[in-house]
């Protein structure tokens, strides 16, 4: 087991170098942008990227690094010329970098010179809170109503919950969205239709989270109840169920005892694997409903054109959704002995 | 042992087919094939069958609604913007064209609500409905260029220091024998915006001089109203004339903000006074038409040192519903047209008129007459004949239409239809999605069997490609296509398939890897079939089933892509987009919100037909039901 923990990992480790690599080519192989901002400013900046790596910085003029990056106003009669450095060197400085220094680059025009790893934290702990209270709204209820349907496989219950749940799942999320912005935000004004800000008194903040947890947790319910209903049903008919009961277990004993039991065995890897996957928070939830996580900076750099800033998102995005994998796979190990991912025959 | 005897006879040992051949009988039951059966499953799945006509249903639309539909989506016209959704006349109260809006400033002068000056007050009352104006009106102290009456707050401003403030009129000339008078009426009121109501003194001065006035009320706080004869005062002081500048003076308070609030301020004068103008201009019984001349050259001007504002000026708001088709396509204002132009039209068979009988008698006949009716006629006073005509045209004839057209869901803020606008958005995401899923179903398909049916290091391979290809997030390689190659729809297809095509091809290698070691193969690999045969003959034909639901399900999935892209700025451009339209219209949400809602509900229904449709499929598809039914 042990070394097949260590297998998996070192794989996605290797996974993510890989793409991350590539992401940070093709990322530096789009067109330059100036940072903007005066003089002071972007000597700071383009001084910063030399003691990187990322540019030249020359006292005069040549051709052979391409087109002129930035000329810094003479001082003392004489000015620095800067130029881009080729994108494999860039590769390789960036590595050392990060291995030394853990240094991800500093943002260009969207808060000029202020170090991407300062603008992730200042943005991440928004979508992680986000997500985390949403998790512990849609896990025991989505839980809940799959069981209930199950209980009432067949009936009207059944019937009503899982059409609800077929429609709901089907909904994007920006419709969603616009209906609950629309309905809650405009129309019965109960609700902030912005995320408030972060001065705003107590009451006015909490009620700034309900909108976006109601949709961030409406499809993970819709998913939960779904899943959980189906292997519900099937543990059901199992014929260790049906011995339970012919043992004299009553059915209350019996479902709580054995059923509910191994139908979580499947679940739980799900919901862990979720846990994660969400922590990158929802892009067009954050744009719409204007809260400062790490899915609004994706759209605010795009906009921005600031590509360091916009690499080092994509990155963490990456990240979470390799791990959310690895965890995925080995918590079926853990939690049930009789699956063995990638055991020899 | 029974003594019981038994006897056979030598015909209980006949043969009972020896002399009949056997062979093989035709089945009486009609042959099915795979796909017959599924199709057979699949109908009897009822939620499926509706998703699919639904599904249909939209298609269909999707094709035929921007062919046939002739309302532009193309150039933006700002003019036919926000229109609301009509489907029957005006004034039928539903669904008609009409949009109702609540507690709107009132224009009490044009008697029409304060909306943007673009439209004329005539055209805003032709479209109007049905207008309720507040019965009382509401008191405000913020100053609106249709408020009316309330008091001059004159106050004393922190941020000037607090010094003493002045409200001082422009130069009047007065002279004692004029019986010039000033009446001047003042509030009250006490603790407003909890300042203090002040000590003021009222003077009226005469030079440039400190000494030069005429004290009217010396520094109190006594706010009963003052009458003071200004002509008398001039007599006592010795002045046969003067210009003198009626002034106001609120006395400062380090403690608190002090203020005074005047009422009004009446100058009259007797039968000798030449000035009666002048003076009716410089007094104001109405604080708010006071307050807001802002013309620093008229008579009518206070300037002031500290600050001037107005308290409890009164102001209507009103409610009304508005034909905004009216509005846009309505008359046009009325231009004024010489007689030989009406003669021309009459000559080239445009209109008849007849100048005797008046506007009644405009008859309107070809499309190229510039006016539709006629609104008056001025006679020359000497001749006795038809000098010119007023008329106006309707304005939908502007922007090319035959008669006044009818959006049945309204127009957007570029002024396109809704409803063509979105289904040429679906069109496009539709192909989109099927391109993609035809691609990736073919390329998926070719990837899954090579990597599934010969397994090993070919296998190991291609699935640590596959592995890194499809850890990165979908929404990363979509960004970085589009930076590097725009966004236009080739770039869509392309970032698309290299995203779509891992869930193909792992699925058809799930599949070969199950039948790739079945009997039925080995049976047929023993008798010499190539690997190509075996492929395509014996293992795909099974497999299909579930590798054709997946690629069905991955057009709601393109769909769900193209809009998601959109939200982030990075939307399709140079084709309609359906996602594109929804998210410049999400900022309508909170006035229009028809913009939103119709896209909305067709994504959805798309999405949700697409499921059950889906559904449906996978178990018609599934082999494991074949002939449980």
């Amino acid at each position: 087991m042990g070394k097949y923990i260590l297998k998996r990992i070192c794989l996605a480790f290797i996974t993510t170098f890989i793409i991350l690599s590539l992401t940070f080519i093709l990322i530096k192989l789009l067109p330059f942008q100036r940072p903007i901002g005066g003089d002071a400013q972007q000597i700071a900046y383009f001084d910063k990227q030399y003691n990187l790596g990322y540019v030249y910085r020359l006292d005069h003029e040549v051709d052979i690094y391409g087109s002129l990056l930035y000329k810094s106003p003479a001082d003392h009669g004489r000015s620095n010329y800067y130029y881009q450095v080729p994108v494999l060197v860039q590769y390789g400085n960036w590595l050392r970098n990060i291995v030394t220094k853990w240094d991800w680059g500093y943002s260009k025009t969207f808060q000029p010179n202020v170090s991407a790893s300062v603008i992730i934290q200042s943005r991440i702990w928004y979508s992680i809170r986000l997500n985390i209270i949403s998790v512990i709204f849609s896990v025991p209820l989505g839980i809940l109503l799959g069981i209930w349907a199950a209980l009432k496989k067949n009936s009207m219950t059944d019937a009503t919950i899982s059409t609800m749940v077929m429609v709901f799942i089907a909904i994007p999320s920006f419709v969603l969205i616009s209906f609950a912005l629309r309905i809650f935000a405009y129309d019965l004004n109960w609700l902030p239709s912005t995320w408030p800000v972060d001065t705003a008194p107590l009451a006015t903040r909490v009620k700034g989270y309900i909108i976006p947890v109601f949709c961030l947790s409406f499809g993970s319910v819709c998913y939960y109840c779904r899943y959980t209903r189906a292997e519900l049903c099937e543990v059901m008919e199992s014929e260790y169920l049906l011995l339970a009961r012919t043992k004299g277990l009553t059915r209350r004993q019996a479902i709580v005892r054995h059923a509910l039991k191994n139908a979580m065995v499947p679940i739980f890897p799900v919901i862990l694997s979720e846990f994660i996957g969400i922590l990158g928070g929802s892009m067009i939830l954050e744009s719409l409903y204007g809260i400062p996580g790490i899915g609004k900076l994706f759209v605010l750099s795009l906009n921005y054109k600031d590509y360091d800033i916009l690499f080092v998102d994509m990155a963490i995005f990456t990240t979470i959704s390799l791990l959310a994998g690895v965890v995925l796979d080995l918590s079926y190990g853990f939690i049930d002995p009789r699956i063995r991912m990638g055991a020899k025959k | 042992m029974s003594d019981k005897q038994i006897e056979f006879k030598s015909n209980d040992f006949d043969l009972v087919q020896e002399n009949i051949r056997i062979t093989d009988k035709k089945l009486d039951s009609k042959p099915t094939t795979f796909f017959k059966d599924a199709l057979r499953r699949f109908r009897k799945n009822k939620s499926s069958v509706v998703g699919a006509i639904i599904l249909a249903v939209l298609t269909t639309l999707a094709i035929f609604v921007p062919l046939l539909s002739t309302s532009n989506i193309t150039d933006v016209r700002s003019q036919e913007k926000f229109l609301a959704p009509k489907l029957f006349e005006a004034g039928t109260g539903f669904w008609d064209g009409t949009r109702k809006y609540t507690h709107v400033t009132y224009d009490p002068i044009n008697q029409v609500p304060a909306v943007s000056d673009k439209y004329s007050a005539k055209s805003l009352q032709n479209a109007i409905v049905s207008i309720t104006v507040d019965e009382t009106p509401s008191l405000e102290d913020n100053n609106s260029a249709y408020s009316t009456g309330g008091v001059v707050m004159l106050e004393t401003d922190a941020e000037l220091d607090n010094k003493d403030v002045y409200l001082t009129s422009k130069p009047v000339s007065f002279t004692d024998k004029g019986k010039y008078t000033v009446d001047i009426i003042f509030s009250d009121e006490a603790n407003v915006y909890d300042h203090q109501l002040g000590e003021y003194c009222v003077y009226l001065q005469t030079g440039e001089k400190e000494d030069d006035r005429i004290m009217i009320r010396d520094f109190s706080t006594d706010y009963s109203p003052i009458s003071f004869d200004i002509s008398g005062a001039l007599k006592e002081k010795g002045l046969s004339s003067a210009n003198a500048r009626l002034v106001f003076e609120v006395r400062s308070s380090a403690s608190s903000l002090q203020y005074i609030l005047i009422e009004s301020v009446v100058l009259s004068g007797g039968e000798r006074a030449k000035n009666l103008d002048v003076l009716a201009e410089v007094s104001f019984t109405d604080a708010a038409s006071m307050i807001n001349n802002a013309d620093l050259n008229s008579m009518a001007y206070w300037s002031c040192s500290g600050r001037k504002g107005i308290h409890n000026a009164e102001i209507y708001y009103c409610d009304y519903v508005i034909d905004t088709y009216k509005l846009a396509y309505g008359d046009a204002d009325p231009v004024t047209y010489s007689k030989t132009d009406l003669d021309n039209w009459i000559k080239n068979g445009y209109c008849t008129y007849d100048p005797q009988i008046g506007p009644e008698s405009f008859v309107r006949l070809t499309d190229d007459c510039p006016i539709d009716h006629v609104e008056s006629q001025t006679i020359n006073n000497k001749t006795k004949k038809l000098a010119s005509i007023t008329g106006s045209g309707y304005k939908y004839r502007q922007f090319g239409y035959k008669e006044m057209p009818k959006f049945l869901l309204g127009t957007d803020a570029s002024g396109f239809d809704l409803i063509k606008r979105s289904f040429a958005g679906l069109r496009t995401s539709l192909i989109l999605g099927i391109c993609t899923a035809a691609f990736c179903f073919l390329f998926g398909l070719v990837w899954g069997a090579i990597s599934g049916y010969f397994g090993g290091n070919v296998d190991l391979l291609m699935e640590r490609f596959c592995e890194i290809l499809s850890g990165v997030p979908w929404i990363v390689i979509m960004t970085l296509c589009i930076l590097h190659l725009g966004n236009n729809f080739l770039t869509f297809f392309l970032a698309l398939c290299m995203t779509g095509w891992m869930s193909t091809a792992a699925r058809t290698r799930t599949q070969f890897y199950r039948f790739k070691g079945r009997e039925y193969v080995l049976a047929s690999r023993t008798l010499g079939s190539s690997d190509i045969r075996l492929i395509f003959k014996h293992i795909l034909p099974n497999s299909m089933g579930t590798i054709i639901t997946s690629s069905v399900l991955m057009i709601p999935s393109v769909i769900f892509s193209e809009a998601t892209l959109a939200y982030l700025n990075l939307g399709l451009q140079g084709q309609q987009s359906f996602g594109v339209m929804m998210s410049t219209n999400q900022q309508y949400l909170s006035i229009y919100p028809n913009l939103v809602i119709f896209p909305a509900v067709i994504i959805a229904l798309m999405m949700i037909s697409f499921n059950l449709f889906g559904n449906g499929l996978r178990d018609a598809f599934n082999p494991s039901l074949k002939g449980s039914d």
